[in-house]
C-alpha cells in the first residue's frame, strides 16, 4: 500500500518551523529486467526487511511497489512529507544491476533538472575506476557542479569486494576532490556483507584520509553502525568528521530507548554541531521518521548521565542547519525561493515558506 | 536420553559475536531435532538478513556444532543454517569440519582475527557493567583500580544467571568483603580469561581498550569508553531484532525455541 498524506506545509515541530535538508535519499531502480547478479536480487531483498522491519503497518510498501521509484515518486514522496531539501546520494553497484542501481544521472537527468533548488546533487567515485574513474568525476563536477560524493567501500567489481579510504588509490581520488571543491565525503559504513571483508566493516579508514585531507569534510554514513564505537573514538580526534544517522534513525519510533541511548553517544562525543539527518528513503518515507526523530527526548537519567541535552536548538541543527552549513545553503535564502518555486505551487507550500521568511521588505 | 531442554541450554553459552547475547535469547534458533538412536541433533537456525556477515554465521555454527556435540550421548551435531547468502558453503563447510579458509578461498583475512576484535569489545562492554555495579556498591575508582581477580569471590551456584547469585570483592585496608550482584562480574571475568587479559590471579583486573591497566586518571574515559561500547551493541541490536522480526513473519518460521519451551 503506498499511502500519500497531502501536508501541505513546511514542516513545523511544536509551532515552530523546522528547516529538513534530509541528508541521505536515493531513487533507485531494482527492476527483475535490471538485475544481472543474485546480489542484485539479495541487496533489495536486504533493503525491503530494513523497510519492513522498522515501517509502522501501514505505510509499509509491497515487493513490487519497492523495486523501482520514479521521479515523481520522489517529488511526492519528500517535498509533499516535510522535507524541503533532499541531498541525493548516489550508488551505482554496475556488479550488480545493469544500468546501474541509483545512479549520479538517474537523478540529475530527470528532477533534478526541473528543480535544482530542491536538491544537493552529490557525485560518486570508486579508485578501482582509476583514470576514467577521475575523469567522471570532472564531468560530475562540470554537469551538476557538485560539492560532495558517496563513497561505497563496500561495493562488488569484479573480483574486488572492496576498497579502502585510506589506500593510495583513493587517496588519488580525495586529491582531486579538493582540487575540485568536491569537499564533503560520505562513505557508507554499514553492515558486513561478505567473509572478512575488512574494509566494508572497518571505519579505521576514515581517520587517516580525515587527517590527511583536513579541508575536506568526511561525513561518516549509518554513523558506523555496527562500529558505532570506533566511529565515535575517531570523530572525537579529527574536527572534520561528522555523522549522519541515516539507519540510526528509525529506531527512534520501533526502539526509541535504543535511539535515545545512541544519541546521547553521538551528542556526548561529537557534540550538536557535527550530527546530520538522513531518511535514507526508499528504504523509508521521511515524514514518520522525521516526527519520530523530533520527538525523542533524552530522560532525566540520560540527560544528567551524558551532560548533553537534545533540545529544539540540537534538534534543527540536526534536520538542518549543520547540512545547510556543509553545502553552503542559506536557510532564509533558500526558503525565499522555495516559496515561489514549482513544486511549492503543486503541494500547496507557498504561504508557509512565506510565512517563515523574516519580514524583510 | 537427550532432551531439547538440555541442547537450548547448551546453546544458550553460544552468542551472536556482534552483539555478545546468546543465539537462544536472540531468537535465532528455528528447531531443534533430536534423532537418540544415532546420537545425531540437527540444529536448524536463521539469522537477521541473509546478509549476516558470512564470518560471523561461520563463528556461531561452528560454536553451536561444538556446544552440541560437548553433551554426554551426542556423537554429531548436523547444523542446517537457513536463508543465508552463503548458507550452502557454511553448511558444508562446517559440517565437514573445513576450515573457514577452505570454505570461502576468497576471503581477504582469517576468522580468528575478527573473533579477536568482537571479544575485544565485547570484554569493554562487559567491564562497563561490571564497574557500574561496583561503582554503585560504592566502591571508589581508586579502589577498583586495585583489584586483581583475587579480590573477586563469585558464587553463581548452579545457576549463573540467578538473581540471587553474588560475588563477593575484598578491598585492601577493608575487614569486610563488599557484596555484589555476580553476574556482570562473572560475565566480565570469561571474557576477560577469554581474550588472556586475565591469565593470573594478579593481573589487574581492569583494563583500557587497549589493554593497558585502568589508572585514576583514566578511569572516567575509559568508563565512558565502556558504555560507547555497550551503546553499540545495544543499539545494533536492535537494529538485528527489527529485521529478525520482519524476516520471521516473512518466512513464516517455526516459532522460535526460546518462547515456546517448557
Amino acid at each position: 500500500m503506498h499511502t500519500i498524506l497531502r501536508h501541505g506545509y513546511m514542516y513545523q515541530y511544536k509551532g515552530e518551523d523546522v528547516f529538513v535538508i534530509d541528508g541521505h535519499v536515493h531513487m533507485w531502480d531494482a527492476t527483475e529486467e535490471n538485475i544481472k547478479h543474485k546480489g542484485g536480487e539479495q541487496f533489495i531483498q536486504c533493503f525491503h526487511d530494513y523497510h519492513t522491519g522498522f515501517t509502522p503497518d501501514d505505510r509499509q510498501r509491497d515487493m513490487e511497489e519497492y523495486r523501482k521509484f520514479t521521479p515523481e515518486d520522489v517529488k511526492e514522496d519528500l517535498f509533499n512529507n516535510h522535507v524541503d531539501v533532499g541531498v541525493y546520494q548516489p550508488t551505482h553497484l554496475r556488479d550488480f544491476y545493469k544500468e546501474g542501481f541509483n545512479t549520479v544521472d538517474d537523478l540529475g537527468q530527470t528532477l533534478y533538472q526541473d528543480h535544482p533548488d530542491r536538491f544537493v546533487l552529490n557525485g560518486r567515485w570508486d579508485p578501482r575506476d582509476g583514470e576514467e574513474g577521475l575523469k567522471e568525476l570532472e564531468r560530475q563536477k562540470e554537469e551538476y557542479d557538485i560539492m560532495g560524493a558517496k563513497v561505497y567501500t563496500a561495493e562488488w567489481k569484479g573480483d574486488s569486494k572492496g576498497w579502502r579510504l585510506d589506500s593510495d588509490d583513493a587517496f588519488e581520488f580525495l586529491e582531486k576532490c579538493a582540487d575540485l571543491g568536491v569537499k564533503n565525503i560520505h562513505p557508507h559504513k554499514g553492515p558486513t556483507i561478505r567473509p572478512l571483508n575488512k574494509d566494508a566493516f572497518d571505519v579505521g579508514d576514515v581517520d587517516e584520509a580525515a587527517s590527511s585531507f583536513p579541508e575536506l569534510n568526511f561525513i561518516v554514513e549509518h554513523v558506523g553502525l555496527p562500529r558505532l564505537d570506533d566511529f565515535c573514538w575517531i570523530a572525537t580526534q579529527e574536527p572534520n568528521v561528522y555523522g549522519g544517522i541515516a539507519v540510526a534513525a528509525p529506531m527512534a519510533l520501533g526502539r526509541p530507548k535504543r535511539f535515545s541511548e545512541i544519541m546521547a553517544e553521538l551528542l556526548f562525543w561529537l557534540g550538536e554541531d557535527r550530527l546530520t539527518f538522513g531518511s535514507d528513503y526508499g528504504i523509508w518515507d521521511p515524514d514518520w521518521l522525521i516526527e519520530a526523530v523530533m520527538e525523542t527526548e533524552l530522560s532525566d537519567e540520560q540527560v544528567e548521565e551524558y551532560g548533553v541535552e537534545f533540545d529544539l536548538e540540537a534538534k534543527k541543527k540536526l534536520m538542518g542547519e549543520n547540512i545547510a552549513e556543509l553545502y553552503d545553503i542559506d536557510i532564509e535564502e533558500r526558503k525565499k525561493q522555495l516559496s515561489t518555486d514549482a513544486i511549492s505551487q503543486e503541494f500547496g507550500l507557498g504561504d508557509t515558506y512565506d510565512a517563515a521568511a523574516p519580514a524583510d521588505d | 536420553m537427550t532432551t531439547r531442554d538440555t541442547v537450548r541450554a547448551r546453546l544458550d553459552r553460544v552468542s551472536d559475536p556482534e552483539l555478545d547475547e546468546s543465539i537462544v535469547e536472540l531468537g535465532y534458533v528455528d528447531h531443534i531435532e533430536i534423532s537418540d538412536e544415532y546420537g545425531v541433533v540437527t540444529l536448524a537456525f536463521t539469522l537477521p538478513t541473509a546478509w549476516c556477515s558470512p564470518a560471523f554465521a561461520w563463528m556461531m555454527s561452528v560454536d553451536a556444532r561444538d556446544e552440541i556435540e560437548s553433551i554426554a550421548g551426542v556423537n554429531r551435531a548436523v547444523i542446517r543454517l537457513r536463508e543465508h547468502m552463503h548458507q550452502d558453503e557454511i553448511n558444508e563447510g562446517v559440517n565437514a569440519r573445513q576450515s573457514f579458509d577452505a570454505s570461502f578461498p576468497d576471503a581477504d583475512g582469517e576468522v580468528a582475527s575478527v573473533r579477536a576484535t568482537l571479544d575485544d569489545k565485547a570484554r569493554l562492554s562487559r567491564q562497563y557493567e561490571a564497574v557500574e555495579s561496583l561503582l554503585e556498591a560504592d566502591i571508589t575508582p581508586a579502589q577498583i583500580c586495585g583489584l586483581t581477580p583475587a579480590d573477586i569471590d563469585i558464587h553463581t551456584g548452579d545457576d549463573r544467571r540467578s538473581e540471587d547469585a553474588f560475588a563477593a570483592v575484598y578491598l585492601e585496608a577493608e575487614s569486610f568483603a563488599v557484596t555484589v550482584p555476580a553476574r556482570p562480574l562473572d560475565r566480565y571475568l570469561r571474557k576477560a580469561r577469554t581474550v588472556e587479559y586475565i591469565t593470573t590471579e594478579n593481573d589487574t583486573l581492569f583494563r583500557t581498550p587497549e589493554g593497558e591497566p585502568v589508572s585514576v586518571e583514566n578511569f572516567e574515559l575509559v568508563h565512558r569508553r565502556g558504555r560507547l561500547a555497550q551503546t553499540n551493541m545495544t543499539g545494533q541490536g536492535g537494529v538485528c531484532d527489527a529485521l529478525n522480526e520482519s524476516r520471521r513473519d516473512k518466512l513464516n518460521r517455526d516459532t522460535p525455541v526460546a518462547a515456546d519451551a517448557d
